[in-house]
């Protein structure tokens, strides 16, 4: 029996429907959809059974196992991590009030720094990081955000930076919505000013990543939680060979780096938590701005 | 004189639309004043209320938000409260013509509850607490 | 002056998912209707004039109007004033946001709520119509233009 949505509506997808599902973004995406989270899988599907014009949710799902194009739509839709301006706020104070200023000490001899939003849906992690670098980077400094996610639809939205109303009442001063974007139809597009400083690429946490620059800092906010502890782990050792050895890693705030003291440690600054990566024994690591990398 | 934590003000011609705004903000734990257009609005601060925050409506007969805003930004002992437009007018010029009146923060209707209690949290705007 | 965009069915959709999911907070989603089964019980009206001139009208059966109205101003029981604010609001959002989109500069009229169905005048021409179904009963959402005399 497939158990009701913690908001008191009714669930309609068959048992056999969520199995199917979360099989096939456990196998596409090692993302996890846990029995639990039927009423997720049926509110993120429901959008686009409509537009497949499926009589119902169980029935675009049917359909799954034979049209690629729906599958990927689907898969799509399912890898949304949900997200919003400046989630949390305090993040991105201590991103202000303490990350940046220690950055802007350690690379004077590049004047640039490498941010990296990971599983950054439809980017509002990105560019709200953008947004605060705007406005405190000092003239002559630039910032490099690349963010990236599983869904290639999340990239695209990314690029077009193109948000709905509803978005934009939430998070966000108003004097940073008129600073920083125009209407276009129905939806408000973020400046190129903006744009120019996010690079966009498809990435899959749970698979070996592509060549990356040394980061110095990490969001790697609230995607965790969808692996199993080995991916977790395995995600963890890997960001870790990515970020330079005085960066920064951010999480999600109930989120911990786990045992995994060999390879970060943790350093409160302001009201979060920040993880710092532990030097590898094997030999010294030299951050971007020394090999001129 | 310190405004008084526990109001909040809302301004809308709307009946419909000032009974959900009544409840967001009971539910944030302030006692909850309305006014149907500007005017109205202006008669309780003369009247002497002091709320923490005013929720305003910009298309209102007799006096529009926009007009409110600028009264009350122009009369010093009115100067600690809050203001936050909540309209249907969402042209990008609006907006900015609306801040530079000295609106504090703007919302754009359809809203959700949730997006009203964020601009709370973001101007500092608790019960009981003076910002 | 400023360039004039016409609102497209599927800006409408957009808008009125948005009304729907935001300000009703409603779970159950709108969906295509599969006829043109309207009942006419309550209409509600709102024009735009200025640089763009039209009028947005919102048609449902009695019940959704008494529905929309409960959950928007979260009563059990509602009177037909309730309704006429409630729906009169609805209408006033979803026209203010296709006003918006129009550009240029126009106000929106205050809203007429009716029983029954609004004849339009014979100058107005239909933009867009989303024909759609919320919790089992039909809801007509309309956008005309009116021609400049």
């Amino acid at each position: 029996m497939v158990p009701p949505d913690p908001d008191g509506g009714v669930v309609t997808i068959s048992q056999a429907s969520f199995d199917y599902v979360s099989a096939l973004v456990r196998r596409e995406t090692s993302m996890l959809y846990d029995p639990g989270k039927e009423y997720l899988v049926e509110a993120r599907l429901l959008p686009l059974a409509r537009e497949a014009g499926a009589a119902d949710v169980d029935a675009y799902i049917g359909r799954l196992s034979t049209d690629l194009a729906e599958r990927r739509k689907a898969i799509d839709a399912l890898t949304i991590n949900e997200t919003s301006w400046f989630r949390d706020n305090a993040p991105y104070q201590t991103f202000t009030e303490h990350m940046l200023p220690a950055m802007l000490a350690e690379r004077t001899h590049v004047r640039h720094l490498n941010i990296w939003s990971a599983a950054c849906s439809s980017g509002q992690e990105a560019y709200s990081l953008a947004m605060l670098l705007d406005q405190h980077l000092p003239a002559g400094w630039g910032a490099s955000i690349l963010a990236t996610d599983v869904s290639t639809a999340m990239l695209e939205r990314v690029q077009a930076g193109r948000y709905g109303q509803v978005e934009m009442n939430r998070g966000m001063p108003a004097t940073q919505l008129v600073k920083y974007f125009t209407r276009v139809g129905s939806e408000w597009e973020v400046s190129d000013d903006l744009k120019k400083m996010v690079r966009t690429q498809h990435l899959n946490l749970a698979a070996p990543f592509p060549p990356l620059p040394t980061f110095d800092i990490v969001f790697l906010r609230n995607v965790l939680i969808y692996f199993d502890m080995d991916t977790k782990r395995d995600i963890l050792r890997r960001v870790r060979d990515v970020v330079a050895p005085d960066g920064f890693l951010l999480l999600g705030s109930s989120e911990t780096t786990l045992d995994m003291e060999t390879h970060w440690t943790r350093e409160p600054l302001g009201r979060v938590q920040t993880h710092r990566p532990v030097p590898t024994t094997a030999g010294l690591r030299m951050p971007a701005a020394m090999t001129g990398a | 004189m310190e405004p008084d934590p526990m109001h909040v003000l809302i301004i809308d011609d709307s009946r419909a639309m000032r009974s959900i705004l009544r409840r967001i903000v009971t539910d944030l734990g302030f006692t909850a004043v309305e006014a149907a257009n500007g005017q109205e609005a202006l008669d309780h601060l003369e009247a002497g209320l002091r709320p923490e925050l005013c929720t305003i409506d910009w298309n209102m007969p007799v006096m529009d938000g926009y007009t409110f805003v600028s009264r009350v930004r122009s009369t010093p002992e009115w100067r600690d409260i809050t203001l936050m437009m909540v309209t249907t007018e969402s042209e990008h010029g609006q907006i900015v013509k609306a801040l530079a009146a000295g609106a504090h923060e703007y919302v754009i209707k359809p809203f959700t509850p949730d997006a009203i209690a964020d601009k709370f949290e973001l101007l500092g705007v608790r019960a009981g607490v003076v910002a | 002056m400023s360039t004039l965009t016409e609102p497209t069915l599927s800006d409408l959709l957009a808008i009125l998912d948005e009304v729907w999911g935001s300000f009703l907070s409603s779970p159950e989603p709108l969906l295509p209707a599969s006829d043109d089964g309207m009942n006419h019980g309550t209409s509600a009206a709102v024009t735009i004039t200025g640089d763009w001139r039209g009028i947005v009208v919102v048609e449902t059966s009695r019940p959704v109007a008494e529905e929309v109205t409960r959950r928007m101003l979260m009563l059990d029981a509602v009177t037909p004033d309730d309704v006429a604010d409630a729906m009169g609001e609805l209408v006033n959002i979803v026209g203010g946001q296709v006003k918006s989109l129009t550009g240029g500069q126009s106000t929106l009229s205050l809203p007429i709520v009716a029983s029954g169905h609004l004849v339009q005048p014979s100058e107005a021409r239909e933009l867009c119509r989303a024909d759609l179904v919320w919790i089992g009963e039909p809801v007509r959402v309309t956008v005309l233009s009116v021609r400049t005399p």
